[in-house]
């Protein structure tokens, strides 16, 4: 029993953690790319990469199933690197987990870059320094609590992702059982006593999340 | 050190009248040499000034021409030059504050000094925060400082990395009275002291002739004139620079009619009215304006000797007195010509003479005061 509850909490917060980490490296760019630059189709790249945040999940599901089962384009080039295949390891949740919580980054992320006065970007060339040089001392630095805020928000997105990951990671006890997919299957076997603990665990994480994110948002705007 | 600098550069203006907001295209059309000295850029609201520190500060591309500054080619169209704002090497204090608000005051003008030894960015960073008087200030953050305080961090850090020309867009402007005429004359000041030049936007006349060796024009994206504060003050070019520094008796109804051997001085006729300028510059013949500032209008107390057109003094009804605090203005009414004039002088000066609407009175234009300009 303990490890039926021990198990899926540990392997969705690994997922969570480890899909976050991506989120917040990949999303941060995409965020500043999105602020800061003009090029054509800008508007349409907004829009695949918002669309995870209102397409089901089973559509999610099954278009990631396309890229990364073993026929996609993707799937064949991991298959061809790793010798095998992708479909049904937590590697796959992760996946699952990344492309639902990457939107709430990047909107996240990028409202706080352009709320940074270009201006001051302007100033630090001006003393020298190039826009990456800025970026890192400058934008990024003030932009820090909108993008922490991104990164709780995908972090809660993660442990709570259950379409996706179970048309892409399946439901295979001791590998891919997440939390949501416990509960679920939990349920369906009328073991009420550990969806309830499984229940309760996620909502407290889920409000957590939901302080840290206030705590963060409200926060004077720099600390002196 | 010398600034050429020639451009053209298509910009917009967003007029805010009431709820309908408007996009104006303006075409900035300027072209200057400076040496070593202190230009103060003056113009209305939405003549370029800004557009042109962004243009020769790199923030913004010109459509057309070029600019040098001490020998280095910032941008040239022909050639296809367009350094970027890393290499242009300049100090940019901006109107608005502009420091780091993460940074304390040292790690602001350490931002500057990239690729310098570490001794010797401790060392700059001393002689900056000394050179503005600032040496208590280092650890503070922007947030804890003073409005006069920041814009001297500003200055500090725009000149830490020994840049070869500074520019300064409206830097006091949100700063009191006070701290402005100590900023700017300690500006004036140091101005020597590291001897590059130095371009200073601003619209507020006073700054303007407090600060300047020279001043650059401009209006309506057009530089106008540029010149010595003098010869702005006394011989505006035109109609649009008459305006900006004050002068707003401004007539368009007059010719020159000769030269004046006696007085040494060029007689206009503007309407019936005859007056003399101490102008030389312009034929019988050619039509002119010609206008005075009210401040430099002088009263004289109407007695025995009364109206003399060779000294320009004319009779005038007191029209109405306008209490302005230290000054009052005074509306006057020719009592030969068809003309008003406005005067600004001295409350004490007017209260000392009695006058009260309704008055008569006697007006001399100074001679050497009359502005003319060809009017267009």
């Amino acid at each position: 029993m303990l490890d039926q509850i021990w198990f899926p909490i540990s392997i969705t917060l690994w997922i969570a953690a480890v899909s976050s980490f991506l989120v917040l490296c990949s999303g941060v760019v995409i965020a500043y790319i999105f602020a800061r630059r003009d090029f054509r189709g800008k508007e349409l790249a907004e829009l695949f990469v918002t669309l995870p945040l209102i397409l089901p999940p089973t559509v999610i599901g099954y278009l990631l199933v396309i890229l990364v089962g073993k026929n996609g384009f993707f799937g064949q080039l991991i298959y061809n690197v790793l010798g095998t295949g992708i479909l049904f390891t937590w590697q796959a949740a992760v996946i699952a987990a990344y492309t639902v919580s990457l939107p709430l980054m990047v909107r996240t992320a990028q409202a706080a870059i352009e709320a940074v006065d270009k201006e001051l970007e302007y100033a630090a060339y001006i003393l020298g320094r190039t826009e990456i040089e800025t970026a890192l001392l400058i934008t990024l630095p003030l932009a820090k609590r909108g993008i922490l805020a991104g990164l709780v928000l995908s972090f809660a997105r993660a442990v709570g992702e259950f379409g996706a990951t179970l048309m892409l990671a399946g439901n295979i006890p001791g590998k891919t059982n997440t939390m949501s997919i416990s509960i679920y299957s939990a349920f369906q076997a009328g073991n009420n006593e550990l969806a309830n603990i499984l229940v309760l665990v996620l909502i407290l994480i889920s409000l957590l999340s939901i302080a840290l994110t206030g705590k963060i948002v409200s926060r004077g705007k720099f600390e002196v | 050190m010398s600034v050429k600098v020639d451009l053209r550069k298509c910009y917009y203006e967003t007029a805010n009248n009431g709820k309908k907001e408007s996009r104006k295209a303006f075409m900035l059309s300027i072209s200057f040499e400076m040496e070593n000295e202190l230009v103060v850029v003056f113009g209305p609201s939405g003549s370029g000034k800004t557009t042109l520190f962004k243009c020769i500060s790199g923030i913004t591309e010109p459509d057309d021409g070029n600019i040098t500054v001490d020998g280095k080619v910032y941008y040239n169209k022909d050639k296809k030059i367009n350094l970027p704002i890393q290499k242009r090497n300049l100090g940019y204090v901006f109107q608005k504050y502009t420091l780091f608000p993460h940074m304390n005051v040292r790690k602001n003008i350490e931002c500057g000094l990239k690729g310098w030894e570490k001794e010797d960015r401790e060392e700059r960073i001393r002689e900056m925060l000394s050179l503005l008087r600032i040496e208590e200030l280092g650890t503070r953050y922007p947030s804890q400082l003073s409005g006069g305080q920041n814009q001297r961090v500003a200055l500090a850090r725009a000149l830490a990395p020994k840049p070869e020309i500074l520019l300064l867009d409206e830097p006091f402007s949100a700063l009191d009275m006070e701290i402005r005429t100590e900023l700017a004359e300690k500006i004036k000041n140091f101005q020597n002291k590291i001897g590059i030049p130095l371009l200073f936007i601003t619209h507020n006349l006073e700054e303007a002739f407090l600060l300047a060796d020279k001043i650059l024009v401009l209006h309506g994206g057009k530089a106008q004139q540029f010149g010595t504060p003098e010869e702005i003050l006394f011989h505006p070019k035109n109609r649009n620079v008459a305006k900006l520094v004050g002068v707003s008796n401004i007539f368009d109804d007059a010719y020159v009619k000769e030269y004046d051997e006696k007085s040494k001085g060029t007689v206009l006729k503007s309407g019936d009215m005859r007056i003399k300028i101490k102008s030389m510059n312009f034929k019988a013949g050619e039509k002119v304006s010609w206008g005075i500032h009210p401040e430099n209008i002088t009263l004289l107390v109407h007695d025995s000797d009364s109206e003399d057109q060779n000294e320009n003094i004319y009779s005038a009804h007191v029209n109405s007195i306008i209490n302005k605090g230290p000054k009052k203005r005074i509306t006057l009414k020719l009592v030969r010509h068809n003309k008003t004039l406005t005067a600004e002088l001295p409350a004490q000066f007017v209260d000392s003479l009695k006058l009260h609407a309704g008055d008569l009175c006697l007006v001399k234009l100074e001679m050497s005061k009359v502005v003319v300009f060809y009017s267009f």
